[in-house]
């Protein structure tokens, strides 16, 4: 555990897909991470149903706020502030969450911050890393989301350098997975998949390599499926495995080249697909070759938490931010480079 | 001495107010379907500064639109966390009952998409459980219906009482359902009309068709029959043929275990299609007129009641009859 003891008392809350998420931080040092998902619901859909994931949400998030409360030992008076995912997100969702964040703030007289999900995701780094924070690439890869980001000031300051144009890479998993019948969410099957195959046994097109930082994972998704009706007998495992490889591949390619050019060592992976084995693999291979320092944050604090909204929170209370208004607007897209909300 | 946060986001109006010992200290409102959640916080931060000690809060459970109705009861409970105190949920529809007075009377909450929440009272009972009508079905109640929105004191004066809730009150079902995953839909197959009497004999026991019909209809012109089939089992399907310049379904059935799945959605979606094809002018289709359950698809997919035939089901079971418009 950090040492890093300091710092205001934030509890934060997360609705913005499929986890009813409550997180509790003292400064950089997390006390509590609770988690409900209704992602077994979603499974036969084989996606998530926004309706069904808002009724979850009004249904797990009280007890999910007193486990977190219960979990980190304080009471809901020693807060110093309370953070809400505002957006991105499913509108129905992210409105439990605003909603029962504004109850909470009215109730205990204590300022509520709206912040956004995806600065969430990189904010999360700060929990285990009790020095300094310095400028750093951010990879943030998820089922939403697939993007390059310039970190000056997480709370503050982040630059999108680069974004998916169609599918982001969590979205390529889920359809490679629907085409080789393997379940939903289908990062994590994939990754189980390609452990039995050989990542180079077929060699995919990567798309748009070099010119810029944007990515396209559609003509992967393409390829991959004609190889499957061309070759039906084709080993499953090494199919995964070559698809994970080349999504793997040009994120790292693309995110390792923005650390060249803007001077700037140090990479931060985040998102639910940063959970993904093979890419923590190469990125730890790519960035000892590189000297540049690789942070990715333990897997329970990648996909959707409380713990990112909490820490995200408290680095703009640190920072000097004032509060959102009372009533803040949920919005279900929002650009990456609007950390907060006023 | 009781001091109440009154909450209600059951309609288009955010109602907050406090009531203490039965008597409004502050009330405010706010008219706007889709901004619940920013106006709701404004509100109490607003009757607060009236009076800031609260021992309870009630909150309207519904029914409802959704987003709406969530957005109060999570504000409602959350400040009950806060600030240690219990929490009501009362029906809103029994809120609106409760300010009226007249012998006999409907209340209705809109529910969108053409429909209206309804709950029917004689001499201050309630006598009917709370159902979904038609905007069109209104009209035909003979007593007054009342929509408008629970008031503050209304939602107060109902903690305590029996009709009290803790879960929102839906009444539908999640309907906003992706395709079916794992299901295959293709036209009929002679080895089909064995299984698909099986299932509409489990889906209609007392008045399926026979064998026969199926046989019939197979041999028939001018059809399109479709299964949906999971894992090789058949477990939908749906008949819709050309009746002159319309076509006419025929029937749309889903196994009980395989419903609220998009299956039944499909299925209507592809009868749709193929009637654009037989360049008709509509899609007609009959359905029990109590069928509740299927109504909402429909009317979702386009249809809109036009007639109700007495007895078409046999003695008692009227029909309605739909209709949906392909030439623009
Ligand atoms: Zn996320």
């Amino acid at each position: 555990m950090s040492t890093f003891t300091s710092g205001p008392l934030v509890l934060g809350i997360e609705t913005s897909c499929d986890e009813t998420a409550v997180g509790i931080v003292r400064g950089r040092t997390l006390l509590a991470n609770v988690i409900s998902s209704s992602v077994n619901e979603h499974a036969r859909f084989g996606g998530v149903v926004p309706e069904i994931a808002s009724r979850a949400h009004l249904e797990a998030m009280q007890s999910v706020i007193a486990r977190a409360l219960d979990e980190a030992k304080v009471s809901l008076n020693d807060l110093d502030a309370i953070g809400v995912t505002a957006g991105p997100g499913l509108i129905g969702a992210l409105l439990v969450g605003t909603s029962a964040a504004s109850g909470l703030a009215l109730g205990l007289n204590k300022p509520l911050f709206g912040v956004n999900h995806l600065s969430s995701h990189l904010a999360v780094d700060a929990l285990t890393d009790t020095r300094e924070i310095k400028p750093a690439i951010g990879l943030l890869v998820s089922g939403g989301h697939s993007s390059i980001i310039e970190l000056r000031d997480v709370a503050r300051e982040v630059h999108v350098l680069g974004a998916t144009i169609d599918d982001a890479a969590g979205e390529a998993f889920d359809k490679i997975a629907r085409i080789l019948d393997l379940d939903f969410p289908g990062g994590p099957a994939i990754d189980r998949l390609a452990k039995s195959g050989n990542p180079a046994a077929i060699d995919f097109p990567r798309g748009l390599a070099e010119s810029d930082y944007n990515f396209s994972f559609s003509g992967l998704k393409t390829a991959v499926s004609r190889y499957l009706q061309k070759s039906p007998q084709v080993h499953r495992g090494d199919l995964a495995a070559s698809f994970q490889e080349a999504v793997v591949d040009v994120l790292l390619t693309k995110a390792l080249a923005a650390c060249k050019e803007t001077g700037i060592d140090r990479l931060i992976i985040a998102g639910g697909v940063a959970a993904n084995s093979r890419l923590r693999e190469v990125a730890a291979e790519r960035c000892a070759v590189m000297k540049i320092e690789l942070r990715t944050p333990p897997i329970a604090l990648c996909t959707d938490n409380g713990a990112m909204v909490a820490a995200m929170t408290s680095l703009v209370v640190s920072a000097g931010v004032k509060p959102s208004a009372i009533g803040l607007e949920a919005m279900s897209t929002v650009p990456l480079s609007q950390p907060t909300w006023a | 001495m009781t001091t109440i946060l009154a909450i209600d986001t059951a309609t288009d109006r955010t109602t907050v107010g406090i009531v203490k010992d039965g008597i409004v200290i502050s009330e405010k409102y706010h008219d706007d379907p889709l901004a619940h959640g920013e106006i709701l916080p404004q509100l109490v931060a607003h009757v607060l500064a009236t009076e800031n000690k609260i021992d309870a809060v009630a909150v309207g459970m519904g029914p409802g639109p959704f987003t709406g109705l969530r957005v109060g009861i999570a504000f409602a409970q959350s400040f009950a966390t806060a600030r240690q105190i219990p929490w009501h949920g009362v029906d809103s529809l029994r809120a609106l009952a409760w300010m009226r007075s007249e012998p006999e009377f409907v209340v209705a909450i809109d529910a969108r998409r053409r429909e209206f929440f309804v709950q029917l009272y004689r001499a201050g009972e309630l006598l009917t459980p709370t159902r979904i009508v038609q905007r069109e079905e209104l009209t035909e109640f003979a007593v007054p219906v009342i929509s408008g929105h629970p008031s503050a004191l209304a939602i107060a004066s109902l903690v305590g009482s029996e009709s009290e809730v803790r879960e929102p009150i839906y009444i539908r079902k999640p309907d906003a359902y992706p395709a079916p995953k794992d299901v295959k839909f293709r036209p009929w197959l002679a080895t089909d009309l064995v299984p698909i009497y099986g299932l509409e004999k489990a889906c209609y026991p007392d008045d399926p068709w026979s064998l026969a019909q199926f046989k019939e209809e197979f041999a028939g012109k001018s059809r399109l029959y479709l299964v949906a089939e999971s894992q090789g089992e058949v477990v939908g399907y749906a008949g819709v043929m050309v009746l002159g310049d319309v076509t006419d379904i025929l029937t749309l059935t889903v196994a009980p275990e395989f419903r609220r799945r998009g299956i039944a959605r499909e299925l209507l979606k592809r009868m749709i299609d193929w009637s654009r094809n037989q360049k008709v002018e509509a899609v007609m289709l009959e359905m029990r007129k109590g069928n509740v359950e299927a109504q909402p698809l429909y009317l979702a997919s386009g249809f809109r009641k036009i007639s109700e035939r007495a007895d078409y089901y046999g003695a008692g079971v009227d029909a309605i009859v739909m209709r949906k418009e392909l030439k623009a």
